[in-house]
């Protein structure tokens, strides 16, 4: 069978929203691009809980704010923990304080095959040519750089195709990624599994917070509760990976065992029915999810979202990471293919960025569970930050340094743990000043947002919402030593004008 | 460090975010009440960073008025 050759400027491997995102925002800067999706949207996916940064900030860039609104998703105004010391659930809201919860301190509860359509049908509409049902098989390289790749259609028609670029956005389960060369290194800390279905009828928190995530922890774990309508819920049970094996069995049995021990959302599904038809009456099992690449990049390729990195689900930072990719791979190959500057410094800010956004998010998830204390369980003494282990570190060690960041890497195990423990202690602190939800000091987020570790988390994000919502009027300075700053549209880079 | 940063220059900046004219608010006015909302207010706490404001956003947040934000640019000169 003869294959049918092309040329385009950008192909993007996968539908997802990293994929959509570069994709589309490669596209609003002319750019021929080639976006390839194995399966027929819409989907089902995992990672429902949104940020603000991804609705308001991409969410502009990408031009699909209006859609998102028509869809009516769950409002979100942050999340609810039964976590730490304080038996009452407390609250992690966008808003700093209830009078400056302006129309952009909220996210979205989404129902993935409905989210992921809207963005890859967004991309169509905005110039990138989607192809579904298109499986790649192959990346063209030599020693160079990537070329491009080939792949089979939904009649079983190889095609290739040469690019200038190849984006890898084809999620955790794709080997692509392995073209960039390097390893993926898997979380020692974040060893965990999760199990999950859906409910119908469960109990809401009350207003204004009925729209929040909520997150409560229980000896062997924690489980998240969120609402994707009035009625429907995704429980997940969030637990030790040495608990596989026993889920290979009834997974029923495994999901209601954890739901009956864990006191709240036990009661919150007391009067509820799990979904037993359609995409929502299967449960499913995700397991080793938290992992980061040692390369994101090499000539011609880059890695976006979980090709790349992943990293615990309890701040709901999946997304947000694969959509921050997606910006920064298209502001890189948008100024390469424009000539504004060289490839090597273009990605040196990728990585040196992407791999900030890990590390913060890394840190701060850390300490988030080193909060969570309770002597008499295996799950929580595993995972304070006293016992982070050397490959943990060693791991840790590589994706700050990174080889192309311009951070300082620690090279201290202990200096470094040190670090995280302080992390911890003022996030606990932090968390004991706010107090329980639905009280005056619980809607206040001053002391929260005060600290080093949270500060650190939201710099980016709030940058790409300014970003989203004020235009070329952002300001930014540059974020990395050296490093660029974004252009007026936001599309590109340039270097910093003195 | 703070030099660039006048009473004038607040007043402009504070006025230019919430798209309107200088002298249509006053110094002590509460700027929320005026649509100051939280993007606004980190797109002023990331320019007057870069004139070495050392105050975030957060710090921003407390008393939302030019003449309380003139008063912490003051104490840091």
């Amino acid at each position: 069978m003869s294959t049918l050759a092309e040329n385009v400027d950008v192909v993007v491997v996968g539908g997802g929203p990293g994929g959509s995102t570069v994709s589309t925002l490669l596209a609003q800067r002319g750019h021929r691009v080639v976006l390839l999706e194995k399966e027929k949207f819409p989907r089902y996916q995992i990672g429902e809980s949104l940020l603000p940064s991804t609705v308001h900030g991409i969410g502009r860039l990408l031009g699909v704010t209006e859609e998102l609104e028509k869809a009516a998703f769950t409002v979100k105004r942050g999340g609810s923990f039964r976590w730490g010391t304080n038996p009452v659930p407390w609250n992690f809201l966008f808003a700093v304080a209830p009078e400056l919860s302006g129309p952009t301190s909220y996210a979205y509860q989404v129902e993935r095959m409905k989210f992921d359509d809207i963005l890859l049908r967004n991309a169509a509409a905005k110039g990138v040519d989607v192809r579904e049902e298109s499986q790649v098989t192959e990346v063209i390289a030599d020693d160079e750089r990537v070329r491009g790749i080939r792949y089979t259609d939904s009649e079983g028609v190889p095609h290739e195709i040469r690019a200038s670029f190849v984006v890898d956005a084809s999620g955790n389960r794709s080997r692509i990624h392995q073209n960039v060369r390097g390893e993926r290194i898997y979380s020692d800390f974040f060893k965990n599994i999760a199990i999950f279905g859906y409910f119908e009828g469960g109990q809401r928190l009350p207003a204004p917070d009925s729209g929040n995530i909520l997150c409560a922890a229980f000896d062997e774990g924690w489980i998240w509760y969120i609402p994707l309508s009035d009625t429907l819920t995704s429980v997940g049970a969030v637990i030790s990976r040495e608990h596989a094996a026993k889920l290979q069995g009834d997974q029923e049995q495994s999901l209601r065992g954890f739901i009956d021990r864990c006191e709240i959302v036990k009661g919150f599904l007391s009067g509820a029915t799990r979904v037993t038809e359609g995409t929502y009456g299967e449960i499913r099992t995700r397991k080793d999810y938290s992992y980061t690449n040692s390369s994101f990049h090499r000539p011609g390729m880059v890695l976006v979202g979980d090709a790349a990195c992943f990293i615990d689900p309890v701040f709901s930072t999946g997304v947000h990471l694969s959509t921050y990719a997606g910006l920064l791979a298209a502001r890189s190959i948008n100024s390469v293919l424009a000539g504004d500057i060289s490839e090597d410094r273009a990605f040196e800010e990728f990585e040196g960025r992407y791999r900030r956004e890990y590390r913060v998010f890394y840190e701060f998830l850390s300490a988030f569970y080193d909060m969570q204390s309770n002597e008499d369980s295996y799950f929580w003494k595993a995972r304070k930050v006293t016992n982070l282990e050397a490959t943990d570190l060693e791991a840790f060690a590589t994706l700050v340094g990174g080889v192309h960041s311009g951070e300082q890497a620690f090279t201290n195990a202990g200096a470094l743990v040190e670090e995280f423990q302080k992390s911890s202690a003022g996030l606990a602190d932090a968390v004991e000043r706010t107090g329980s939800m639905q009280t005056e000091s619980g809607e206040r987020m001053h002391h929260l947002f005060g600290t080093p570790v949270v500060r650190e988390v939201m710099t980016e994000m709030n940058n790409i919402q300014v970003r989203g919502v004020r235009g070329a009027d952002a300001f930014e300075a540059p974020l990395l030593e050296a490093g660029l700053v974004p252009s007026p549209d936001g599309l590109s880079w340039t270097e910093e004008a003195k | 460090m703070t030099a660039s940063l006048s009473l004038e220059r607040l007043r402009s900046d504070v006025a230019e975010v919430l798209a309107e004219e200088p002298g249509t608010f006053a110094d002590d006015d509460n700027l929320i009440d005026r649509g100051l909302d939280s993007i606004r207010l980190m797109s002023l706490a990331t320019r007057w960073r870069e004139a070495g404001f050392a105050a975030g956003y957060l710090d921003l947040a407390q008393e939302p008025t030019v003449k309380a934000w003139y008063n912490l640019v003051e104490a840091q000169r």
